[in-house]
């Protein structure tokens, strides 16, 4: 329910009207409409932008000053390829707005997430990164219960497994435009070595701020083992001093999807099956289990629940514009990005010339 | 009124750690008319002993004494070499009760993951212990059902062990990645999970602990959908049981020691 009920729905701006927009946040906002109103589309392809915009009645431009200089727009969202990120949360947030929405990743390093930081203090714009999971009811359904599981957690595990995006993409909305695959050369290494830091900062993100919240030493993080998954993703070992974690991800051309994250520790566990992306098929579902000694386990289960994580995304920065809710701690922002980074990194580094066999596809592999 | 069937049975002796471990008691009631306890002083058909280290000449001392068959719960990794030149030469049948290779929905799963195994993307196997399970008991149990299932493993290695579980890694014949997670926890129930991809489907599959008839579960999936396939309600134990009749009654010997030969040396290569 809204607490907005008995105001204007704040407008909302996008940056970048690919498919993520159109089927992802449009869908989204379509559902909120007694809180949030979409008012202008950017695209750097100026059809794109008018069709897009068209769909909802919005305002339309190519051009990042048209967006922030609109009036109507109160809450950006940026949508835009990483590279330009930084620089639109920056503009956004000394544009005088409510609030920002910054896809992941917010900042392609530290240093641009220090000053992306920086500036929503100096501003006051709260902004908050499309780590969607972090949102979902199932895992903030999860959040309120687990008690001291992420502090006597042991062992952390993602597994994804999904079919192409198109695939429920077209579940989603009607698709204009997708992005044109590329012939990569999968004999080179430094191919499937981009591959894989692709598979860390386009797929492995949504759940690396899950993970860092199981792993209180994650600055100690360390790459053991990993590997290029045909035709995308991954399978990758990690550990601190005191957290075993394991990373695996599979997109093929199945038709079934399956995203979990697991938490054990000696006397309890935790597993949260998320919902595909794209698709409104509503929140996660969270399974607790309990050593019930020779009971045998117990199990609670919480969920699922009418929406996913994209909607509670929305319904987060329409409570952060309003002043109903505290933004969260810039720092949690920056832990999560140079989580990410350094595990990318080492990945990188681990990699081993033995598993350069198998292709790759580029960054922003999954929304 | 039907006719008495005409059945051996046979007596079976087992040490008090094999009894406990391998659930026997309940194995061989639950079929009466193949197996009964031996009584008195008298030699029994089938001894059952425990697969602690030294196992092989436990089981051929048990063989050279007169035993027919062998069932030897949960054993660990040892060379087999003299133990089957022992029991070819007596004619002796050992079988092996494993807490998930031995499994009867394994030969089901076998021949879907096998059929699969060329167009292999990944797989992903996690086991599930209880606190205080012995870690390398735990690796070698976990191997010997995903080699059953999978085919051989190449350049198995440990990534990492320590008292919470293990990771290993591996590789299938067409070079798809395998990975290996052992996990100890009190919070579910003991357990192998196996997922293997292919391109558009593949097999998983949950082998529960023998210590109740769960079934395990088998799903195959493809394009056209997935087919969950014949539930079987019966232990690993009592599957093992039912094996050393069949091979006790037809004079066969079973590829149990073989097999277990090559899983053994694989698991070696990891301590």
């Amino acid at each position: 329910m809204s607490s907005h009920l008995d105001a204007a729905p704040l407008g909302v701006g996008i940056l970048g009207a690919g498919p993520v927009t159109q089927a992802i946040h449009l869908p989204s906002l379509a559902r909120l409409g007694d809180i949030l109103t979409v008012r202008h589309i950017m695209d750097v392809d100026p059809a794109v932008a008018e069709s897009v915009a068209a769909r909802v009645g919005a305002a339309h431009s190519t051009s990042l000053e048209a967006l922030l200089g609109d009036p109507a727009v109160e809450i950006v969202a940026i949508c835009s390829p990483h590279q330009f990120h930084a620089e639109q949360v920056i503009a956004a947030c000394r544009a005088g707005k409510k609030a920002v929405l910054c896809e992941k990743p917010f900042a392609m390093n530290a240093e641009e997430a220090a000053q992306i930081s920086a500036v929503s203090e100096e501003t006051g714009v709260p902004i908050i990164v499309g780590a969607m999971h972090t949102f979902d009811p199932g895992w903030l359904a999860a959040q309120e219960n687990w008690d001291d599981l992420p502090e006597t957690a042991h062992t952390v595990r993602s597994s994804i497994v999904l079919p192409p995006n198109a695939r429920f993409e077209d579940f989603a909305t009607e698709i204009i435009t997708r992005p044109a695959g590329g012939s990569p050369d999968y004999s080179d290494p430094e191919v499937i070595k981009g591959a894989l830091r692709g598979g860390i900062m386009g797929l492995a993100i949504h759940d690396l701020p899950l993970i860092r919240r199981f792993t209180p030493d994650f600055k100690d993080i360390e790459v053991l083992e990993a590997r290029h998954v045909r035709p995308f993703g991954y399978v990758i070992s990690l550990r601190t001093p005191t957290r075993t974690i394991e990373l695996r991800a599979a997109m093929n051309n199945t038709w079934k999807p399956e995203w979990s994250f697991e938490a054990f520790s000696d006397d309890a566990a935790l597993r949260i099956d998320f919902t595909p992306s794209y698709v409104q098929a509503g929140s996660a579902v969270a399974t607790f289990s309990k050593s019930g000694g020779t009971t045998g386990a117990v199990t609670t289960s919480l969920g699922p629940f009418e929406h996913n994580g994209y909607e509670g995304e929305w319904r987060e920065l329409a409570a952060l514009a309003t002043g109903t809710k505290q933004p969260p701690p810039a720092q949690t922002l920056i832990d999560d990005l140079t989580f990410a980074l350094d595990i990318a990194d080492a990945t990188v580094a681990r990699f081993d010339a033995r598993h350069t066999t198998l292709p790759a596809v580029p960054e922003g592999a999954h929304a | 009124m039907s006719a008495p069937v005409d059945t051996k049975q046979y007596t079976v002796q087992a040490t008090p750690e094999a009894q406990e471990a391998g659930a026997v008691a309940l194995a061989v009631a639950s079929l009466p008319e193949s197996f009964g306890p031996a009584v008195g002083g008298n030699a029994a058909d089938v001894v059952v002993i425990a697969g602690r280290p030294g196992w092989t000449a436990d089981a051929a001392q048990a063989i050279t004494a007169g035993a027919r068959g062998v069932v030897v719960v949960n054993p660990a990794p040892e060379n087999t070499e003299s133990l089957q030149a022992t029991a070819q030469r007596n004619a002796a049948v050992v079988v092996l009760d494993q807490r998930w290779a031995t499994n009867p929905a394994l030969p089901a799963v076998e021949d879907a993951m096998r059929s699969m195994t060329g167009r292999a993307a990944v797989l992903d196997t996690v086991a599930t212990a209880p606190v205080g399970t012995d870690i390398g008991e735990l690796l070698a149990d976990h191997i010997a059902a995903v080699v059953r299932m999978a085919g051989p493993l190449a350049n198995l290695r440990l990534v990492t062990r320590g008292p919470h579980g293990y990771t290993a890694t591996a590789v299938l014949a067409n070079s798809a990645p395998v990975a290996v997670q052992g996990i100890v926890t009190g919070a579910r129930p003991a357990g192998v999970n196996v997922t293997l991809l292919t391109d558009d489907g593949g097999v998983s599959a949950t082998l529960p602990s023998p210590v109740a008839a769960w079934p395990a579960t088998v799903r195959v999936t493809g394009p056209q959908g997935e087919l969950l396939l014949p539930t079987i309600y019966e232990s690993a134990h009592r599957a093992t049981w039912r094996r050393l009749k069949e091979h006790l009654d037809a004079g066969t010997i079973p590829s149990d020691l073989q097999r277990f030969a090559a899983t053994s040396e694989s698991i070696a290569t990891l301590t």
